[in-house]
């Protein structure tokens, strides 16, 4: 992934960092992770954040007397392309104004700006606790100066009928797994050389999803088609669309670096209409 | 890839119209008996009692430890506890206790002490025994330990799909990172490694106050853990972790309302199974045993 250079640093931002939230207080020390520290830290998710080429992360805690721990942890991601592909991870929930795009569910709230992801997570839901965290992760936004870039992936998605909140942008096949699985080996050769886009349309009643990954060169593209096609649709007729066995159809095209599959099209039409408007 | 590997896909799971992400373990007709597997079925025991907990982060320790004994007889085939442990365990014995220290869901310590106490019971020397996660490969117990029991609660995980007893184990090695390729697929093989090999003589998936679902960094929030009051076990740690994903993801569905599938698919589960030949993960090579509340169990 390109690292993108933007003025603040993690420090610099640490400095920025509110010392109270309403009723609660920083609880010195905050702790910095790498790369190989985070594993110590937060089990079992730090390969998601390396997923997505995770630099640091630092972590405060902010503590109140009889009130439950706000946890806030802020991973420097080395792109904004990152941070917004890890903040598409897990969207659940409600939509906040925070950040470049934020979502709050469950005592969590996590936002996306620039070359960050930050989480802001309370230990135990109360109103108070809530209040807080939104009010927290707002200040953190804010210390925040510039903006970044979403990854250019997404403008080959074509507009109509799609689901905005389905967007994931990846770079690595178990995490594609995660969101839709696919196969136990990784068969579209996805890297952190690719880059990946899944989203849901829907155009009247008729659903269907759509993946596309740009590779680092066409040759890689055109492996990565004969693939697909040998391991997951060797039925598939001239133009690369077959009907799989529960009705649905997938199709696949490749356009230069790019490849794009339509998977679980209600109809062929629909499959069809999607790859022809794939930019 | 190879020419001669069978590629899985979700296509596979299309069209035998099965759940995606469960395949092996409930029945997938793919992939079959690797070399060195058991041939016999394995038996794993299923305890619920409702007064456990009231939930998340209550605990009747006395209630569990009547649990254990109970379950270890059945599993057995006595009615006597402590010839249980007398039969699984040596006086001359050296015993690691596998633990798991993951902060929000830990293996409760009344577990812990009850099978130290056990231990100590059937004539294993105090100084011999130890409990311990994280540091076991500086553990001088666990360097020179002759038998592991190995005890964990359940809970989902970002990468491996479902923290397990398979996983356990992963403690064990210097690099642990090396196993997290393709969702944990070969964490298997750390159970084939000569100091683990052989030495396990039993496997207690705390099924407790279970996390059925992750969120966050953290990956957690105690909404998506419920009071199923369960323990589950058996000598077999793949027969072990497949019935308590069965219960997870039969949660899952219900707690969801449609089928939410354990995410991403706990490969090494069935590649303990099929690649690893370390136990049976399939619900026809399973004898499962149920006892006590049955309200809800999901299986």
């Amino acid at each position: 992934m390109t690292q993108n250079s933007y003025a603040i640093s993690l420090e610099g931002l640490q400095q920025r960092l509110p010392k109270h939230v309403n009723v609660w207080n920083a609880e010195p020390p905050d702790r910095i992770f790498d790369r190989k520290t985070i594993f110590s830290y937060i089990d079992g998710g730090a390969e998601v954040y390396k997923a997505y080429n995770m630099q640091r992360c630092l972590s405060r805690r902010y503590t109140a007397p009889s009130r439950p721990v706000i946890i806030l942890d802020i991973f420097d991601m080395g792109s904004s392309q990152d941070a917004f592909g890890v903040f598409t991870h897990d969207t659940d929930g409600e939509v906040v104004d925070v950040g470049q795009n934020a979502c709050f569910r469950q005592g969590w709230l996590s936002f996306w700006k620039s070359r960050f992801f930050v989480s802001v997570y309370v230990e135990e839901e109360t109103e108070a606790g809530e209040k807080a965290v939104k009010e927290l992760a707002r200040q953190v936004a804010t210390t925040i100066p510039e903006k970044g870039a979403k990854p250019q992936i997404l403008s080959r998605l074509p507009i109509k009928g799609l689901q905005t909140a389905s967007i994931r942008y990846l770079h690595h096949p178990i995490v594609l797994n995660y969101h839709y699985y696919l196969s136990d080996e990784n068969i579209l050769n996805i890297s952190a050389e690719t880059h990946v886009a899944l989203a849901a349309y829907k155009l009247g009643n008729q659903e269907a999803r759509l993946l596309l990954v740009y590779y680092p060169d066409p040759e890689k593209a055109t492996q990565s088609k004969v693939s697909f096609l040998k391991h997951y649709m060797p039925d598939a007729d001239s133009t690369g669309a077959a009907l799989l066995e529960d009705g649905k159809w997938v199709a696949v095209k490749i356009k230069k670096r790019l490849l794009a599959i339509v998977l679980e099209a209600d109809s062929r039409e629909l499959a069809d209409k999607l790859l022809q408007s794939v930019q | 890839m190879t020419e001669k590997k069978r590629v899985i896909t979700r296509r596979d799971f299309i069209r035998t119209g099965s759940c995606v992400v469960m395949g092996g373990l409930v029945g997938f007709p793919l992939i079959r008996k690797a070399t060195g597997q058991t041939s016999e079925k394995s038996r794993v025991v299923l305890i619920r009692d409702q007064n456990v907990t009231a939930g998340y982060g209550s605990l009747k320790g006395e209630v569990l430890v009547d649990m254990l004994d109970q379950a270890l007889a059945t599993l057995f085939g006595t009615t006597n506890p402590a010839a249980v442990w007398r039969e699984m365990v040596n006086p001359g014995d050296i015993v690691g206790i596998k633990s798991n220290v993951w902060g929000p869901l830990p293996t409760p310590a009344t577990l812990e002490d009850a099978l130290v106490e056990r231990l100590q019971e059937a004539g294993v020397d105090a100084r011999s025994i130890s409990v311990d996660d994280r540091g076991v490969r500086r553990d001088s117990v666990f360097k020179k330990a002759t038998a592991l029991i190995n005890v964990r609660p359940m809970r989902t995980h970002h990468w491996s799909g479902l923290g397990t007893l398979l996983k356990n184990y992963i403690m064990f090695v210097s690099a642990p990172w090396m196993y997290h390729g393709n969702s944990c697929e070969k964490l298997g093989t750390i159970w084939q490694k000569p100091h683990i090999k052989g030495k396990t003589r039993l496997n207690i998936l705390v099924m407790v106050t279970p996390l059925f679902h992750g969120v966050g960094p953290h990956h957690f929030s105690r909404k998506y853990t419920w009071p199923y009051g369960g323990l589950i076990v058996s000598t077999d740690p793949v027969a072990a972790d497949a019935t308590g994903a069965r219960i997870m993801q039969a949660k899952r569905n219900a707690y969801f309302a449609k089928n939410k599938p354990i995410s991403p698919r706990p490969l090494h589960i069935e590649a303990a199974d099929t690649k690893f030949g370390i136990g049976n993960s399939h619900p026809d090579r399973i004898e499962l045993v149920k006892l006590g509340w049955e309200e809800d169990i999901l299986i």
